[in-house]
């Protein structure tokens, strides 16, 4: 099929197919590993809905922009997921842009229908918001490399197939030229995860040991050493959902009006009255719309094929949101706050959001590296010299 | 004569996006032609703080009328262009009563909005009684006539016409009726005067049209001030990436780089509270009363944050007379203060969140 297609054409033909596949999906919750609703993805994979921009030989149907958008949205008006990967998978993204022929051909159709668990293996506990510093290292042996090393803030580990993983190759050039990337397969002898207590009580993340693990060659993506840019690449895709992505109070308490719950939760802790108050909540409610609208114009402009500073500014505005909320929360309990457990669920949403907005303002880089990406990306000021930018990584003081 | 009409909501003429943005462009043309730097220092020094001949070249562009009707004289546009356009007036920090002129012109009917439109009526509005947001006027109404004074009244004295605008209802009062005393303002390009009433009044509407004023006056302010803000933050930005201290430009320290990335997420929301608060407008939403409060309050805030962590950007050179970022702050503080504070507005917020849940 070419791009030549009308867009009359088009609607219909999705349409009918929808009418022909659509049975509605059982309710599901977040997962990790094998999508529950990998049966419907494969069918929407084969009929080259997943990904309409790629070309045919990657699931697609080299379609438009604009007419990629006709797709989603049908797919969208009756509830259906899986349309539009081409612009929101990012694993499927990474392989298709940089993983060796041979692995694209298994690995970007099992992504695209879900049947692999894919986890992140980027950062270490010596190499956080300097992700150039990894230290694993992947060695040269017949047929593939041997990784060992220890990788942290691993979401999903324990149920994936496949680690998206950085890994030091050559250590005798500058830190950023001697990293590449991987697909390492996660269900083997020598990868073992152990799941991390977070400040919340929650376990959401891994550490992962790594000991003697293999990667086999055509695993590698993107050339070798060449991995910094492959990161990069998946790391934009990363960042510019978390400003939409952050959660709220643990229990969801004010439902769709979720924006002006703190509203609710003044005036049950009789606080409604007192103008400090009030100006406190205003305040919040305020950043939290200030934030939709700004992500509503950023969509705008994406829209029109403009690219929008705004994006990188959404992690921001949701850590100020989450920080200031979880302040205003625990004034107004006063001493309940001091409590937890079933019988207090609004001191549990205090305190559990006073901790976990930490999530968003330190997690997949802190704010303050987030405000160095905006400074220098977006409004173009110089870049700070980095000491060891030109220094063999054996050489780096680490630790 | 009574007239207590309400002008019908004609529904003003939606611009497509080529259109707005050659609007904006003609808006932002002239300004740089006519309102540089060295144009506001003129302007503010002078005596009336207004520039006739600019003032002509507005209305010669469409943009003193933008909101008229276009039966009167106007370009009968709507909230969504008038705040495209101030924002390039905010960004170039232009002296003109253009927000006064907003506020008239939802206020008047007929004949005084052609001349509003063709420039020969300058308008000042006074809000009195319930809608006083300095509490400090002490305006009556008694039969037809008029008692008290009306208190920081922006460009009243180079408005031909005065108008007053409260719970009583609109009232307008020739300049030769009032005694005006200009106030030494802290913002030379933004002048206010004290206006005394003792005498006649022609009434010319009722209250119902005393919010709609000072929703478009709020719009308009807001567009200066999202304006005022991008400008006063590219100001500083290139001046943080020319400036070398320790042999790196300034805006390579972290210290710099992160003040700016906040002012950054300051400058795109007062834009996007601006822009919604105008198109809410616009529609006549059920939100719009929320949409008002929070572009009055967040573009104030914005203004006056990113202008006074500009100038601490700067450094020194901000600090001379000489440097316009003072004007900046000047206009922010002043904006900040035009049609009620922070305070008062979000306190009207949460009300108006407490009237839609």
């Amino acid at each position: 099929m070419s791009s030549g297609i009308t867009e009359d054409a088009l609607r219909a033909e999705v349409e009918a197919w929808l009418a022909d596949n659509w049975t509605g999906l059982p309710a599901h919750h977040e997962s990790f590993g094998r999508d529950p609703r990998s049966e419907w993805l494969a069918k929407v994979r084969d009929g080259g809905w997943a990904t309409p921009r790629w070309d045919a030989e990657w699931h697609g149907r080299g379609l438009s922009n604009d007419q990629a958008k006709i797709v989603e949205r049908a797919f969208a008006a009756v509830g259906a997921p899986g349309a539009g990967q081409d612009r929101s998978n990012l694993w499927a993204n990474t392989a298709l842009a940089h993983a060796t022929d041979s692995f694209k051909r298994t690995i970007v159709s099992q992504l695209l229908a879900g049947e692999v668990g894919m986890c992140l293996l980027y950062s270490e506990p010596g190499a956080g918001s300097d992700l150039a510093a990894v230290r694993t290292r992947a060695d040269k042996v017949e047929g593939g490399w041997r990784v060992t090393g220890q990788k942290v803030w691993t979401s999903g580990a324990a149920v994936a197939d496949y680690g998206m993983l950085i890994a030091r190759t050559d250590w005798d050039v500058p830190k950023h030229r001697g990293i590449s990337f991987f697909f390492l397969p996660m269900k083997q002898e020598g990868v073992e995860v152990r799941p991390l207590r977070q400040i919340t009580n929650e376990s959401h993340f891994n550490e992962v040991f790594i000991t003697d693990a293999f990667v086999p060659e055509e695993n590698l993506l993107g050339p070798l050493n060449g991995g910094w840019a492959v990161l990069q690449t998946a790391l934009a895709y990363e960042r510019s959902v978390m400003g939409d992505a952050a959660r709220g109070p643990r229990s969801g308490a004010g439902g769709p009006k979720g924006d002006y719950s703190l509203l609710g939760l003044a005036q049950e802790a009789g606080r409604l009255d007192d103008p400090l108050v009030r100006q406190d909540v205003a305040q919040v409610i305020a950043w939290r719309v200030l934030n939709k609208l700004n992500t509503q114009r950023a969509k705008a402009d994406m829209a029109q094929g403009t690219s929008s500073p705004i994006m990188s500014l959404g992690k921001l505005a949701m850590s100020r949101i989450l920080h200031e909320e979880a302040r205003v929360r625990t004034m107004l309990l006063g001493p309940e706050s001091l409590l937890e457990g079933p019988d207090h669920p609004r001191a549990e949403d205090a305190n559990f959001l006073s901790l976990n907005a930490y999530f968003t303002s330190i997690g997949g880089g802190t704010d303050q590296i987030q405000r160095n990406i905006i400074g220098e990306r977006v409004l173009g000021l110089p870049k700070e010299p980095e000491v060891d930018r030109t220094i063999p990584f054996r050489d780096v003081r680490a630790g | 004569m009574t007239d207590t009409m309400v002008r019908p909501e004609a529904a003003p003429a939606a611009l497509d996006a080529a259109d707005r943005a050659a609007l904006v462009d003609s808006v932002r043309r002239l300004l740089a032609d006519r309102c540089t730097e060295a144009d506001v220092r003129r302007i503010m020094d002078s005596e009336s703080g207004h520039d006739a001949a600019l003032w002509r070249a507005l209305v010669d562009l469409g943009v003193v009328g933008l909101t008229v009707p276009e039966e009167h004289g106007g370009a009968g546009l709507g909230p969504v262009e008038l705040e495209l356009v101030m924002e390039e007036a905010g960004a170039a920090l232009l002296p003109a009563p253009l927000i006064s002129t907003a506020m008239a012109s939802v206020l008047f009917n007929g004949e005084r909005l052609a001349k509003i439109a063709d420039g020969s009526t300058i308008a000042a509005v006074a809000f009195v009684g319930a809608y006083d947001w300095t509490g400090r006027s002490d305006v009556r109404v008694a039969g037809d006539r008029l008692t008290g004074t009306a208190r920081f009244v922006p460009d009243a004295a180079i408005a031909n016409l005065i108008v007053v605008a409260g719970e009583d209802g609109v009232f307008v009062v020739e300049r030769c009726d009032v005694t005006i005393t200009p106030l030494p303002v802290f913002d030379r390009t933004r002048r206010m005067a004290d206006v005394a009433f003792n005498g006649p009044a022609t009434r010319i509407g009722d209250s119902a049209r005393v919010a709609a004023a000072r929703d478009i006056g709020i719009v308009a302010l807001a567009g200066e001030q999202a304006g005022g803000v991008r400008r006063m933050l590219e100001r500083t930005v290139a001046y943080a990436t020319e400036r070398h201290q320790f042999g790196r430009a300034i805006g390579s320290f972290q210290a710099i780089k992160h003040m700016a990335a906040d002012l950054l997420l300051e400058s795109e929301s007062a834009t996007s509270a601006a822009r919604d608060a105008a198109r809410q407008l616009t529609e006549g939403s059920q939100t719009k009363d929320a949409a008002i409060a929070l572009a009055a309050f967040a573009c104030a805030d914005a203004f006056v944050r990113v202008a006074k962590d500009g100038i601490q950007m700067h450094g020194g050179i901000a600090f001379t007379w000489t440097n316009p970022a003072h004007l900046y702050l000047r206009r922010a503080r002043s904006g900040a203060q035009l049609l009620g504070d922070g305070n008062q507005w979000r306190e009207r917020y949460i009300q108006a969140l407490e009237a839609q849940a």
